[in-house]
Formats: C-alpha cells, structure tokens, sequence
C-alpha cells in the first residue's frame, strides 16, 4: 500500500474513534462508527481478503441497524 | 506464520483497541445504549489485530458473531427497559 | 497513480468536515462523500478483478447504512 493510502486511512481511524467517543448524541455516534468503518476496509483489502472484505461490507450495517432499533425508541 | 513484527494494522488496531476498552468501561453518560455503541469501537479494533495474523476463516467467524452479539444485546436491552 | 491520491485527501477531507459540523443532519452527505471515496480506493488499490465486486458490495452497504440513519432520524423526530 501507498504511504500517503495509508496515512489517508489511518487518519480516518483516529478521526472516527475520536469522534464517536467524544460525541453525546446517538446518532452522531453512529456516523462517527461509519467513518472508522471506512477507515478499516483499505486494510482488508490490502491484506489480500477480497472475500472477508465482501462478508464483512454486507455484514456490517446489520450491526448499526440493530443499533437503529433500539435508538429511535430512546429518542422519542 | 508472521512475517514482520509491526506491520501498521497491528499497531492501529492496539491503540483502537486499548482507547474503546476504556470508554467503553468509563463511558460520558452512563447509559445502556452509549456503552452498546462504544462496545462496537474495540470490536473493529480486535478484527485490526486479527488481520496481522492472516487467518481469514477467523475473521469470518468474528465479524458474523460480532452482528450476532449486537443482536442479542438490542434484544436484552428491550426485554430490560420494556419498551 | 494520481486518481487513488486525490481520493485519498477527499476522504480525508470530508471527515474533517464531518467533525466540524454541528447539524447531524448535515453530516450525512459528507458521510456520502466518505463511501465514495473509499469505495473508489478499493477498486484501485489492487490490480485485480474481484476487487470490483468487493467495491460493490462496500458501496450498498455504506449507502444502506447511511440511508438507514438518516431515515431513523427523521422518523423520531415528527413522532413526538
């Protein structure tokens, strides 16, 4: 991998965590955990593990929907 | 079954790791659904780790129990609160 | 080599947008933004033709996310 893909991708990590743990309101976190998302898949896919990168991508929303469902009962 | 020692997705992977634990344990508001939302942090940093290792049928394994742990957790949550 | 560089700083700059807004509804096109630009670093990255499915599969599940969120806010905020 590029040093400058990397750095790009490292620093999405550090911005997401940052941020989803700074941050009070549900969903706020829940973008901040997306931005962290997208920060891990350059290193999946550079390891080699298309089909992990596959899985995964379907696989993770399921997680934030399941999230989702008990969020909007919280708010309102 | 290593090649190198550090590669940078271990090293990033430790630091996720190690700052979720701890906001996880010591979360801003001490609420159920910030620390199910924190919890997810320490996961994608545990899967970095993984990565280093090159074992791909445990990365699998990991990311289709990690959605199943969330599932069972929002569940517990509602039976809890009775909503 | 230059397209994988500019898709970089996009991402990188979009996140930076994302933290510096206040309004979470105006965080979700950056969101957008970020998908984009990593799905198009996935296709580049490696010279290899399943590299594209795997593009793929990222972006409907990004924009399934994004859409999701941005439904359920909108839904709790009109109940009350």
């Amino acid at each position: 991998m590029n040093d400058i893909v990397m750095a790009a991708s490292v620093i999405l990590i550090l911005i997401g965590m940052t941020a989803a743990i700074i941050n009070r309101d549900p969903f706020d976190k829940l973008i901040s955990l997306s931005i962290l998302i997208a920060g891990v898949f350059p290193f999946i896919v550079d390891r080699g593990f298309l089909d992990v990168a596959i899985a995964t991508a379907l696989i993770a929303p399921l997680s934030t929907i399941f999230t989702l469902m008990v969020c909007r009962r919280v708010k309102e | 079954m290593t090649t190198e020692l550090y590669s940078p997705e271990f090293v990033i992977g430790l630091v996720v790791l190690i700052v979720g634990t701890i906001s996880v344990a010591f979360p801003r508001d001490k609420d159920y659904l910030t620390r199910l939302i924190n919890l997810e942090i320490p996961g994608w940093g545990l899967l970095l780790v993984m990565l280093h290792y090159n074992e791909a049928l445990a990365l699998f394994t990991f990311a289709a129990m990690s959605v199943l742990s969330t599932y069972i957790f929002v569940r517990i949550m509602q039976k809890k609160e009775g909503i | 080599m230059i397209a994988i560089y500019v898709c970089a700083v996009i991402a990188v700059y979009a996140a930076l947008r994302v933290i510096a807004e206040r309004n979470t509804m105006r965080k979700l096109p950056f969101l957008n933004v970020i998908s984009f630009a990593v799905t198009a670093i996935i296709a580049l990255l490696l010279p290899n033709p399943i590299t594209i499915i795997a593009a793929a599969a990222y972006f409907v599940g990004s924009t399934l996310e994004s859409n999701a969120i941005a439904s359920t806010w909108a839904g709790g905020i009109k109940k009350p």
